[in-house]
């Protein structure tokens, strides 16, 4: 039997009937067309399927569709703003964090959640905070350099 | 070094903010109406004999819409090798007999993928188990069950292709033990007479495990087929687009022209998703069947357990040296477990020759590798197919040949390394070779000297530092269909220019080198440069992205390409300014004559020029490339003759570990990589190589290994197997050793797989150094570790 369900999808209210058996992530990516956040491994693992449910990281496959009833989502489709990028997607652009792009929607929604809490990390709290997001492109430098960019960027600001 | 406008830049990729915002289509965000949604049922033994399979339950199921059994497609067959000698041993779907657990039985399609779920519990397979065997040792005794005892009728790939016949003079490579898939075998020099002149003489056992590729997108295809015009159209997550269109074509039997595959981003790969699978197959010919869009999506624990592992290999390695650590002689055997079929194992066993002898030079050399079906899981290509394997074997010996000598093991590493100019017995020409200067900046970065003397004084804690060295090399493309690639550049009224090229990014950046070689060539900026690729019917043939061809091979082709548009664009000009184009030149898009600048046109103005002049002319460069042109079409793996690369890339690799001798844990702190990758095209792309494949194989080297037990892997999860995440970093240093590679453009050469390998030995030796326990297996994981450091410590009391 569905349920009937009301959210916040990256701002935008949605009242949706959802199979109570349907994780977040078949949700997102099947019924509501969120392709962009990316399924990896389906048994909260790997990161891929990151989104921000009231602002902190959860892998969506582990959270049930129907639990998101009056939660806020932010999905990666949120962090760039009125066609411009956020400085996190610009560093890791511009500073070679991203390779096949797999796991790099979920990496930065994790990036972001932490610079969001504390916005001038130390490498270990960086390494930590995507401790479960696995990478198996870059070995990590590259994506932890570019989070320590940005923190530093908003440090002299 | 030429300082270049466009190449050479750490310019940022070309599919970052499509990346960036997850927009980035891969295989499985495709998404097509009406499509269906297939799961496989797979074999719970390692091996058995089908009786009997009743689908009639499962087909009663609501929203089942088809069911295939072997029986229904006996006659296809295919492989990653399909020669005279190795012809394609696996079939979609097992028809009489299973061969590993996890092994194809039947393909569901249904509406939804929990209803293909549920009909696959619904399907009753009556199984007579078999004996099975799950070592190549018990494999190789006489008597022990025969895997494969089929006789394969029909054409291999490879002849149709153009190779011989298996002619009589070929049987004498084989050997009569079971179950071996694939021999290699290579002598040069006298290999008995070479130890005779050695002083001294090691011999040594190592062993690897088998480990997983975790790319994070799992292997997914979507088939679509139009009954009306014939076509089938596929999204696959993958390497190579020309080579899985040409093994689908002829196992579906279609015209090559009728199947093609559409462009999908591939999320990973690291050389598990180039052969063709079972679910690829099943969704092309059920869409066939059903005239709807299939799709088929493995779990992760299919992934870990059906998409190829990287081999276990056995080697044995007898060294003769003299007593300044000289090589004069080296014998290897070679023992790769290919799983039940022989998937790339006949590759593997040749490729630990070809990574064993661009090293070192060895005057007196004997090679011999087996591949051997098992009831395991199937091998495959991984990043470095064979050579992490091989380069662990040889530089761990080495090492220990110079700890027994008492030298210092840079210096006999600088004794023995090939050199630039070199010719190796296959006849392949060293054009460029960094390992000397890598050796050196590496033992530099890693404070070898320093290090070595500090840690050998502090003996007193049980926390021990050490540090380890290893090479390896990595060959620039090689030869395998379509044997060489093509690139077309279109340019476009307004001075732009589009690269079409069949090559697959896969994460590597191909399509940002590519366009930085294109606009470099072409005299425009990068950002005037848009990519279409990894689509058959709109692309030239490409090699792949499999063989670590992409900067050598395709960037070679484009880089023609892009010079035949410019001469073209230049030939119009010149009819413009009414002289011949031999007196032009270009900069900032405008050609001008040389002695005159003041009379010019711009690229646009040429492009529109060559339409109103020309006919409607518009101007599209193309251009070619195949590694050693000279040579026909492949090496012969089993003999290990023929030309296999026009260059090699080279890495030089050290570790500097802490091991707590207490627990075993080891930390690597330091990983220092200096690669000789000719030219860096792009700098940033060539670090993230680099940087990759060390966490790679840092992995391999501690903590990553597929654990069988009776053939059943019993870790296929990311929570189980063990490989890095963030908390492992290590400082790293990475460098560039460019050497300008005469054959490759503007000098680049390999980059993305040969320094996984050195990795290995590098860790393996550093903690010889902590702890002078040698460790003769990957991984060294503590409980390993510390069984050796316990064994030591009562050696010592008990003496």
């Amino acid at each position: 039997m569905k349920k009937i369900i009301n959210t916040v999808i990256n701002g935008k209210e949605y009242e949706l009937a959802l199979e109570q058996n349907r994780t977040l992530l078949e949700v997102l990516r099947e019924e509501l067309g969120f392709t962009e956040t990316k399924k990896g491994c389906d048994q909260g693992e790997c990161g891929a399927c990151t989104v921000l449910l009231d602002g902190k990281p959860v892998s969506s496959c582990l959270v049930l569709g129907v639990n998101i009833e009056g939660k806020k989502v932010m999905t990666i489709e949120a962090l760039a703003t009125d066609g411009r990028l956020h400085p996190l997607q610009e560093a890791f652009i511009n500073q070679g964090a991203i390779q096949c792009g797999f796991c790099t929607p979920g990496m930065l929604l994790v990036a972001n959640a932490l610079l969001n809490n504390n916005p001038h990390p130390t490498q270990v709290e960086i390494k930590e905070a995507i401790a479960g997001n696995i990478c198996r492109c870059t070995g990590y430098v590259k994506i932890i350099e570019a989070i320590e960019t940005v923190a530093q960027e908003t440090k002299t600001c | 070094m030429k300082e270049y406008r466009v190449v050479g830049k750490g310019l940022p990729r070309i599919d970052g903010p499509e990346k960036a915002t997850g927009k980035a289509l891969f295989t499985v965000d495709v998404f097509l109406p009406g499509m269906l949604y297939g799961r496989i049922l797979r074999s719970p033994y390692g091996m058995a004999r089908i009786k009997n399979i009743d689908t009639n339950k499962a087909l009663s199921l609501p929203g089942v819409k088809a069911i295939i059994t072997g029986r229904d497609v006996s006659d296809v067959r295919y492989a990653f090798v399909d020669t005279p000698r190795y012809p394609a041993d696996e079939q979609p779907l097992a028809v009489d007999k299973v061969r590993y657990i996890g092994d194809e039985v039947a393909a569901v399609v249904a509406v939804s993928e929990a209803i293909a779920e549920e009909a696959l519990s619904l399907i009753q397979v009556e199984y007579e188990i078999l004996p099975a065997v799950y070592t190549p040792e018990e494999a190789m005794k006489p008597g022990a069950p025969l895997i494969h005892e089929e006789h394969r009728e029909g054409v291999s790939a490879w002849e149709e292709w153009g190779v011989a016949q298996k002619s009589s003079a070929d049987q004498n490579n084989e050997i009569n033990i079971p179950n071996v898939s694939s021999r290699s075998t290579v002598s040069f020099g006298n290999v008995e007479q070479g130890f005779l002149e050695a002083d001294y003489v090691r011999e040594d056992r190592f062993e690897t495990a088998a480990t997983a590729h975790c790319a994070m997108e799992p292997h997914a295809a979507v088939a679509s087929y139009d009954p009306y015009s014939g076509k089938l159209d596929l999204w696959l997550s993958t390497m190579g687009i020309f080579l899985k269109r040409y093994v689908l074509s002829k196992a579906l039997q279609l015209p090559i022209s009728k199947v093609r595959v559409r462009h999908s981003y591939c999320g990973g790969a690291f050389g598990g998703k180039i052969d063709v699978f079972p679910y690829e197959f099943c969704a092309a010919y059920l869409s066939m069947k059903l005239g709807k869009p299939v799709k088929f999506e493995l779990d992760r624990e299919e992934v870990f357990t059906t998409t190829r592992q990287r081999h276990p290999i056995v080697i044995n390695i007898k060294t003769g040296v003299k007593k300044d650590g000289t090589i004069v002689a080296q014998d290897i055997k070679v023992i790769a477990d290919n799983g039940g079929y022989r998937g790339s194992g006949a590759v593997v066993v040749f490729l630990c020759h070809g990574f064993s002898f661009p090293i070192y030079t060895v005057p007196h050399y004997r090679y011999e590798g087996l591949a051997v079906y098992t009831n395991n899981p199937i091998r495959g290509p991984q990043r470095g197919h064979g050579a992490p394997q091989i380069r662990f074997a040889i530089d761990s010996q080495l090492d220990q040949i110079s700890r027994d000598l008492g030298l210092d093991p840079i210096k006999v590493l600088l004794k023995n390394v090939r050199h630039q100019g070199d010719i190796l017995p296959n006849g392949d020409r060293l054009n460029s070779c960094g390992l000397t200067a890598g050796i050196e900046g590496a033992a530099k970065a890693v404070q070898w000297q320093e290090k070595r003397i500090q840690f050998a004084g502090a003996c007193d804690s049980h926390i021990k530092r050490g540090v380890g060295i290893s090479l390896c090399a990595m060959f620039s493309g090689a030869m395998y269909y379509p044997f060489a690639s093509a690139a077309m550049v279109k340019l476009h009224d307004d001075g732009s220019a589009t690269l079409f090229t069949g090559a697959q990014e896969i994460g590597q950046g191909c399509y940002t080198t590519l366009a930085q070689v294109l606009a470099e060539e072409l005299g425009i900026e990068y950002d005037d440069v848009r990519v279409v690729g990894g689509d058959t019917e709109l692309c030239p043939i490409d090699l792949g992205s499999f063989l670590s061809g992409g900067a050598m091979i395709t960037g070679n082709a484009v880089k023609l390409a892009a010079a035949d548009a410019k001469a073209q664009l230049f030939s119009v000009a010149a009819e413009i300014l009414g002289v011949q184009p031999s007196t032009l030149s270009c900069s900032n898009k405008q050609i001008f004559v040389i002695k005159d600048p003041s009379k010019t046109v711009s690229y646009a103005a040429a492009i529109q020029g060559s339409i109103y002049r020309r006919n409607g002319n518009p101007i599209i460069g193309i251009g070619s490339y195949k590694g050693n042109p000279e040579t026909d079409r492949y090496p012969s793996l089993a003999k290990a003759k023929g030309l296999f690369t026009s260059a090699y890339g080279f890495a030089t690799q050290a570790a500097e570990v802490e091991v707590d001798t207490l627990t075993g844990e080891v930390t690597l702190v330091k990983a220092v990589t200096f690669h000789d990758c000719g030219f860096a095209l792009n700098k940033t792309i060539v670090e993230g190589q680099v940087q990759a494949c060390m966490s790679m194989g840092q992995g391999q080297a501690l903590s990553e290994e597929i654990v069988l037990e009776k053939g059943q892997v019993l870790n296929p999860s990311f929570l189980n197997y063990r490989l890095p995440i963030s908390l492992d970093t290590p400082e790293v240093i990475d460098k560039l050793v460019e050497t300008l590679e005469p054959n490759g453009p503007f000098g680049a050469k390999e980059v993305g797989e040969g320094a996984v390998a050195g990795m290995l030995a590098a860790v393996a030796n550093a903690i010889c150094d902590a702890t002078g326990v040698r460790i003769h297996e990957m991984p060294i994981r503590a409980e390993k570790l510390l069984a050796a450091l316990e064994e030591k410590e009562k050696a010592k009391k008990s003496s």
